[in-house]
């Protein structure tokens, strides 16, 4: 049997050639939805990748009760310092807990690009604050001096927005802060700003916290470290693991994002689908004659069915390749970014395999009529068809 | 018209393509009308938006300022009214229900008249502290009727009664606003001041000013941050028109659209294309014939693009009244409190589907009616290739 599938579909790659541009349909028409498909995907995809690559899997986060988005959390002095010595925090060596009281705020800043005003987010972090971020590193200028009006860049915010190259000023309530440095750490936080929190404070006239980060002495000391926190009638506070977090307040954009990509990914897949339906319809129909004979020769109807099949996946695979493929070299480890939220267009290899089983799909649904009406022809009628 | 029947039988030659052709060309020209639609509705948007409306914020946090900014900005040159609001984060029932409440003065009402509510709804706000009015798209997505209690919980927001559930009455669903497509709800601002702790009374979220020209809007609106630069409220003042261009957040959604119809169209060119060359290869004897009998070759060509035409534009005809169905249906795919501008399937789009059908069906007969424009009658008659 797999004998016969394979010589019949041999016989059938063979005679492509004369059919190049029916086939040519399939694969173009795929690499078009691949293409565009990919090309939307990369957004989600990067943007999910910043959220979630925030490594560390013990670092938590502590924002006030029902807070969508940072800025909106306030957090009282004593309520953050009762964090702090929550149980599961880690220990630096010094005796202090690895956790920082930070506050964070939206700045107004304009975009290169298109001269628009678009929110910054300046993030005031103490003492632990720069030990939390594993990855940050400074590529020009110095750190921040904690007690100065100063602020530091991350890389993608001064290639993004205006005036934020080291000696450019940034306006806060109380006067003009200078930027003295550029980091990077390779997520989110290169499309914000820092600086020492307790200076920002009462710069920005602010008494309450936003955030609370902690480092937990292991990933399995999240679950007392919450319930410790939650459970504590004077604190009115959330806990979440920093992945969780950032997908929590990633989710409502993404949704806007996924019903939009697929939403537009379905209704070209289903043209793709008539595409080949059509294209494998002609084909078959083109090949009555040869399909005949080879039944006649004793061929099972099986095995015809299967190597069109087989044929239309092909067909369809290639395509996909050929759109993933330029999504990917169109877009792939392109910045990009919504205002001071940024990320890294990216096409994984996960994205060509949905493309891949995406093909498959399209091809399998839109081959399997034609493949029956192959397989199931009269011998004899078909032999005189002309 | 009497060669309709001609064109008629060729596309019943063979129903399956001519059907799964259509098909095609139907889903296409849906995409085509959601993508054009909604790249319609931002140009709207950005027309509409209002050179002489300034929005003013906070400049640093989202920490309400006092009503007393209002008061100043009034007194400004070139101003000619202003109206303050306050917004309440809540959800309903669950906190993944987001309601979005603006609690807006007598003034917002008279500046804000594209923003959904008619004049008398506006009224009953005015008249009534408990009246919400409310969207056409939070209507849909909460199920909410004119009469129905909209009981929603904002936990960030204290009441002087320690509580954190508020309580408004639906006196009317305003009109759907592409200025506003939020599933909005309005209430009344004083309803809202009276019902937070003292402490919190007299504070606002925004102001909006309405300036007499609409030149000197953005030198008023970098008047105004200069003003509060140094003041306990800094702000931040925009034009609305400024605002309204900013895309949303970065995105260039036109281009992106016209890219993606633009992908789908030449799909579909490719496939009827190809059909249309595979049908006239197939008829070669039977387009030799009519040949014969007198037609001339370019008749024969009208023929065979006109089979196309009728595919093409009888699929963006029914691809444009599916996209305005699908349309109508993407608040409910969104997450409920959620909005994005719809899609309009206007008069403008529907013609520009039917103008690129027409074009996709020329296309599409091109190379065709080259190779019958070289069709030697009489070795086709004769079944030699």
């Amino acid at each position: 049997m797999i004998r016969q599938i394979a010589i019949v579909s041999l016989l059938g790659l063979r005679s492509l050639k004369t059919r190049l541009w029916q086939s040519s349909v399939i694969v173009i028409g795929m690499a078009c939805v691949i293409g565009v498909l990919l090309s939307m995907l990369s957004m989600t995809e990067g943007q999910h990748n910043a959220y979630l690559r925030t490594g560390d899997p013990r670092a938590a986060i502590v924002v006030s009760r029902g807070t969508e988005w940072e800025i909106a959390s306030t957090l009282p002095r004593d309520q953050a310092r009762m964090v702090l010595t929550a149980p599961g925090v880690a220990k630096d060596s010094d005796g202090a807990p690895i956790a920082d009281m930070g506050i964070t705020v939206a700045v107004p800043a304009i975009m290169r690009k298109s001269n628009i005003r678009q929110p910054i987010l300046l993030r005031g972090v103490g003492a632990k604050g720069v030990m939390l971020q594993p990855t940050l590193r400074m590529v020009a200028g110095h750190m921040f001096r904690p007690g100065s009006r100063e602020l530091i860049a991350g890389v993608r915010a001064k290639d993004q927005f205006k005036d934020m190259d080291i000696g450019s000023k940034v306006i806060l309530p109380n006067g003009e802060w200078p930027i003295v440095g550029t980091y990077v750490t390779g997520d989110l936080l290169d499309g914000q700003l820092l600086g020492d929190a307790e200076t920002l404070m009462p710069a920005l006239r602010r008494k309450t916290y936003t955030t609370v980060l902690a480092r937990l002495q292991s990933p399995a000391a999240f679950d007392s470290f919450r319930r410790a926190l939650t459970g504590n009638p004077a604190l009115e506070v959330e806990v979440m693991r920093v992945p969780e977090w950032n997908s929590k307040i990633s989710k409502d954009f993404s949704a806007f994002l996924h019903v939009f990509v697929y939403g537009v990914g379905a209704i070209l897949a289903i043209g793709a689908l008539f595409g080949c339906f059509n294209t494998m319809y002609a084909a078959v129909g083109s090949r009555t004659q040869e399909i005949a004979t080879l039944r006649a020769l004793g061929y099972s109807g099986f095995a015809v069915a299967v190597s069109v099949l087989l044929e239309a996946i092909l067909l369809s695979v290639s395509g996909a390749l050929i759109g993933a493929s330029i999504a990917w070299g169109l877009y792939d480890g392109v910045p990009s970014g919504f205002a001071s939220d940024v990320f890294t267009l990216t096409v994984s290899p996960a994205l060509f395999v949905t493309a891949v089983l995406w093909a498959i799909a399209v091809a399998l649904l839109g081959g399997i009529l034609p493949s029956l009406q192959a397989a199931g022809s009269t011998v004899s009628d078909a032999l005189r068809a002309r | 018209m009497k060669y309709l029947p001609l064109v008629w039988a060729a596309l019943r030659r063979k129903p399956v393509r001519s059907i799964v052709t259509f098909l095609s060309v139907t889903v296409a020209f849906t995409l085509f009308g959601l993508m054009i639609g909604l790249s319609a509705t931002i140009h709207t948007i950005e027309e509409r938006a209002r050179a002489d409306r300034i929005w003013v914020w906070p400049r640093f946090d989202n920490v309400p300022m006092p009503v007393t900014v209002a008061r100043q900005i009034a007194q400004m040159p070139g101003v000619k009214k202003v109206t303050v609001m306050a917004y309440l984060q809540s959800y309903i029932g669950d906190p993944k229900n987001h309601a979005f409440v603006s609690f807006v003065d007598d003034e917002f009402g008279h500046m804000f008249t594209d923003w959904g509510p008619k004049p008398e709804q506006w009224e009953t706000i005015r008249k009534n502290r408990m009246a919400a009015v409310i969207g056409p798209q939070f209507a849909k997505q909460y199920n909410k009727k004119v009469g129905d209690v909209l009981t929603v919980v904002a936990p960030r927001t204290n009441r002087s009664d320690g509580t954190h559930t508020w309580t408004l009455h639906v006196v009317g669903i305003g009109e759907e606003s592409t200025q506003n497509s939020y599933p909005y709800v309005f209430g009344n601002y004083d309803y809202y001041d009276k019902s937070v702790p003292l402490a919190d009374q007299g504070k606002m979220a925004e102001v909006d000013v309405l300036t007499a020209d609409p030149a000197l809007a953005p030198g008023l609106a970098q008047k105004i941050e200069q003003v509060f630069a140094n003041s306990a409220s800094p702000t931040q003042a925009n034009t609305e028109k400024t605002l309204y261009g900013a895309g949303f957040g970065g995105m260039d959604v036109p281009t992106l659209t016209h890219q993606i119809a633009f992908a789908g169209l030449m799909m579909i060119l490719f496939l009827t294309a190809n059909v249309i060359a595979q049908s006239v290869r197939e008829r070669r004897t039977e387009l030799a014939t009519l040949m014969a009998v007198g037609f001339s070759g370019w008749a024969v060509i009208a023929l065979v693009a006109a089979e196309a035409a009728v595919i093409c534009i009888a699929g963006a005809v029914c691809g444009s009244v599916i996209a305005a169905g699908l349309a109508a249906q993407v608040p409910s795919l969104m997450p409920r409190g959620w909005g994005m501008p719809l899609p309009t399937l206007s008069a403008a789009v529907f013609f520009w589907a039917v103008g690129s059908a027409f074009l996709l069906a020329l296309a599409s007969t091109a190379l065709p009616a080259l190779r019958l424009n070289r069709l030697d009658v009489a070795s086709a008659l004769a079944g030699r290739a």
